[in-house]
């Protein structure tokens, strides 16, 4: 284990299963229930392992259910884990959740951590007490995520009053009042508009490079991800598919780009008879390819083209991470591209 | 361990409820009403048997209207947010925090119980004189040694009534539905713990069931100091026997937090 010493976030064969009474009906049912040794299995997240260097901004996902919320609840040691192990800061979370949670901020999507009743403000002024944080820092962070999030507008309107897109930027802020060392969000963008969206996401952004604060990012929007993360985790039926960065699983599991020609004549003559070059549709003059990054260069194809008929406009475009991912899913690793070199 | 998070908790439950000045009267209100009924029943009770196990009608009514004041500070019942805590999930909110939850919501409960002693104990006493009319008169304590016990008493019963709350919303952790658990050790503990009925008055065997647990300890100890039942030795036995009465919950309390807390299950997001 020599070389996670300095992991900021570790996890081995990290396993979590929950087990429930199945219930019964009727008022006999309940009482039933509580005596029953019929229990239900479910296998929420199965032999997870990775690590976390400091300042790294990964994604964690998966579609619904694939077990993204369980993992963040061990790191941030909400729940025990059935069996594997996990540090963060170098402490074992459910060991020790208050001293983990003085090194840790975490945002959930679907559930606030502001105080329901109370001004935005009051809930800040709460953590300040609650994490100590000094007066001069929290007036400096005040100060900077109200510029950042544009808190001000509301910053005395009870938090029940506030919008979806006010609340999650209260409770990014919330989150990073403490200047935690990690940083967990579990599905912050979800149900917002492109505008908080877009503020959010700048926001994770420069608190990643100017403190080098790390995060861990669940979503189900590749658009987060795509423009946050170098790196990405995977997982599925609580079982991690993939684990490294975006380039590489486009290159791996996306190998081929699409070229869409414009010709200036009719392109129905045009025949193109390369290996690893596939015609996808022909429309008047226009004509459409997909290509493979390993075996064909772009400006041979290009060339090979502009041979047949009088080019007007070439573009090119890589495979959509989100495409890439759906066939991950839908046909599992092993069989969506070429085995891993 | 930082205790200001807990002050500013406490701080806060305290201004809580001060918002909510209309319940104030209606509580004053309700209690006078009950100390009015209270106070009439053992008035007629006493007229056709006399003085009972050497408790004058005049003590007798002022136990009976010293229970219902401390009904007020034990009734807070500052755990029961945790059972709506483990039900919402939000728990998990608290659990990401540096917080200990239980003393957490200790600080909650003497912030709340802070309230009703600054202002509702004075509105009571206020209308103290309003009870003489009714023929309700409340003695002072019986001597300088009881003033003192009776306070250090119901501290201890203070903390007692807290955990024996604490472990009732600890059980949310195994079944969501603590309700039935909730009324049936309210009605032991307001049966035997001498709130409704001096333990006293009560036949041979069941005062010795009573005696030998620890509700006696919420109401039954400090009223006897009050009234001057109990004296000198009796008086340091009682508080010393609420001690260790408290040391052994609140240990069973912890332990049993512990094991609640390892299990916990929050679902969704
Ligand atoms: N408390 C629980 N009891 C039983 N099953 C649960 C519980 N919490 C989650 N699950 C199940 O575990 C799986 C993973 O859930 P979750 O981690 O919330 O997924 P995600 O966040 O990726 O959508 C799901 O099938 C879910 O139904
Ligand atoms: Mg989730």
């Amino acid at each position: 284990m020599a070389a996670a010493i300095n992991m900021i976030i570790q996890a081995s064969h990290l396993t979590k299963q929950f087990k429930s009474v199945r219930r019964k009906e009727g008022v006999l049912g309940t009482l039933a229930t509580l005596f029953s040794h019929d229990y239900e299995f479910k296998d929420a997240v199965t032999d997870v392992s990775f690590d976390l260097e400091p300042g790294e901004l990964v994604g964690y996902i998966g579609p619904n259910g694939a077990g993204k919320s369980t993992t963040i609840k061990m790191l941030t040691g909400i729940l025990v884990p059935t069996s594997g192990h996990c540090t963060v800061n170098g402490i074992v979370p459910w060991q020790d959740r208050q001293a983990n949670g003085r090194g840790i901020g975490v945002v959930f999507g679907q559930r606030t951590q502001l105080y329901w009743d109370l001004p935005l403000v009051e809930s800040f002024r709460l953590l300040k007490a609650i994490y100590g944080v000094s007066q001069a820092s929290y007036d400096r962070h005040l100060k900077k995520f109200s510029e950042l999030l544009g808190l001000d507008e509301f910053m005395r309107t009870p938090v029940r009053q506030l919008s979806l897109g006010q609340r999650m930027r209260g409770d990014f802020a919330a989150a990073m009042m403490h200047e935690p060392a990690v940083v967990f969000l579990d599905e912050p963008t979800i149900g917002l508009d492109v505008v908080a969206k877009e503020a959010i996401r700048n926001f994770i952004a420069s608190v990643n490079k100017e403190r080098g604060t790390t995060f861990i990012l669940t979503t189900h929007d590749l658009n987060d991800v795509e423009k946050l993360c170098a790196r990405i985790i995977l997982i599925d039926h609580g079982r991690k598919l993939y684990d490294g960065s975006i380039d590489a699983i486009k290159k791996r599991y996306g190998p081929n780009r699409l070229l869409t020609a414009d010709f200036l004549t009719d392109a129905a003559g045009v025949d193109i008879r390369m290996p690893g070059v596939a015609v996808l549709e022909r429309d008047g003059q226009r004509i459409r390819l997909e290509f493979e990054r390993e075996r064909v260069r772009a400006d041979e194809l290009i060339v090979a083209l502009s041979r047949q008929a009088d080019l007007k406009d070439v573009t090119i475009a890589e495979p959509e991470l989100e495409t890439i991912i759906r066939q991950i899913y839908e046909r599992g690793l092993d069989r969506s591209g070429p085995a891993p070199q | 361990m930082n205790l200001a998070p807990y002050a500013e908790f406490a701080k806060r439950a305290f201004s809580r409820e001060a918002t909510y000045r209309a319940e104030v009267f209606t509580r004053v209100g309700s209690v006078l009403l009950r100390v009015f009924l209270l106070s009439t029943l053992w008035t007629a009770l006493y007229r056709n048997n006399g003085a009972k196990q050497g408790i004058s009608l005049e003590s007798m009514i002022t136990y009976a209207t010293l229970a219902l004041l401390l009904d007020l500070i034990y009734g807070v019942n500052g755990a029961y947010v945790i059972r709506q805590k483990i039900r919402e999930g939000s728990i998990a909110i608290d659990f990401m925090r540096p917080i200990s939850v239980p003393l957490y919501v200790f600080a909650d409960t003497v912030g709340q119980t802070g309230f009703a002693l600054v202002q509702i104990v004075p509105a009571l006493v206020l209308s103290f004189p309003l009870l003489g009319l009714m023929h309700a008169h409340v003695g002072g304590p019986s001597g300088g040694i009881a003033a003192l016990g009776f306070v250090a008493s119901v501290a201890l019963g203070f903390l007692l009534n807290f955990l024996i709350d604490l472990i009732m919303a600890t059980a949310t952790f195994w079944t969501m539905e603590i309700f039935g658990i909730q009324i049936m050790v309210q009605f032991i503990s307001s049966l035997l713990s001498g709130s409704l009925v001096p333990l006293y008055f009560f036949p041979n065997g069941l005062q010795k069931i009573a005696f030998a647990l620890p509700f006696a300890g919420l109401y039954n100890a400090p009223l006897s100091i009050y009234i001057g039942k109990w004296q000198g030795r009796d008086i340091a036995l009682g508080l010393g026997e609420q001690a260790l009465w408290l040391a052994l919950i609140w240990f069973a309390a912890m332990a049993f937090w512990r094991r609640g807390e390892r299990r916990v299950v929050v679902q969704g997001g």
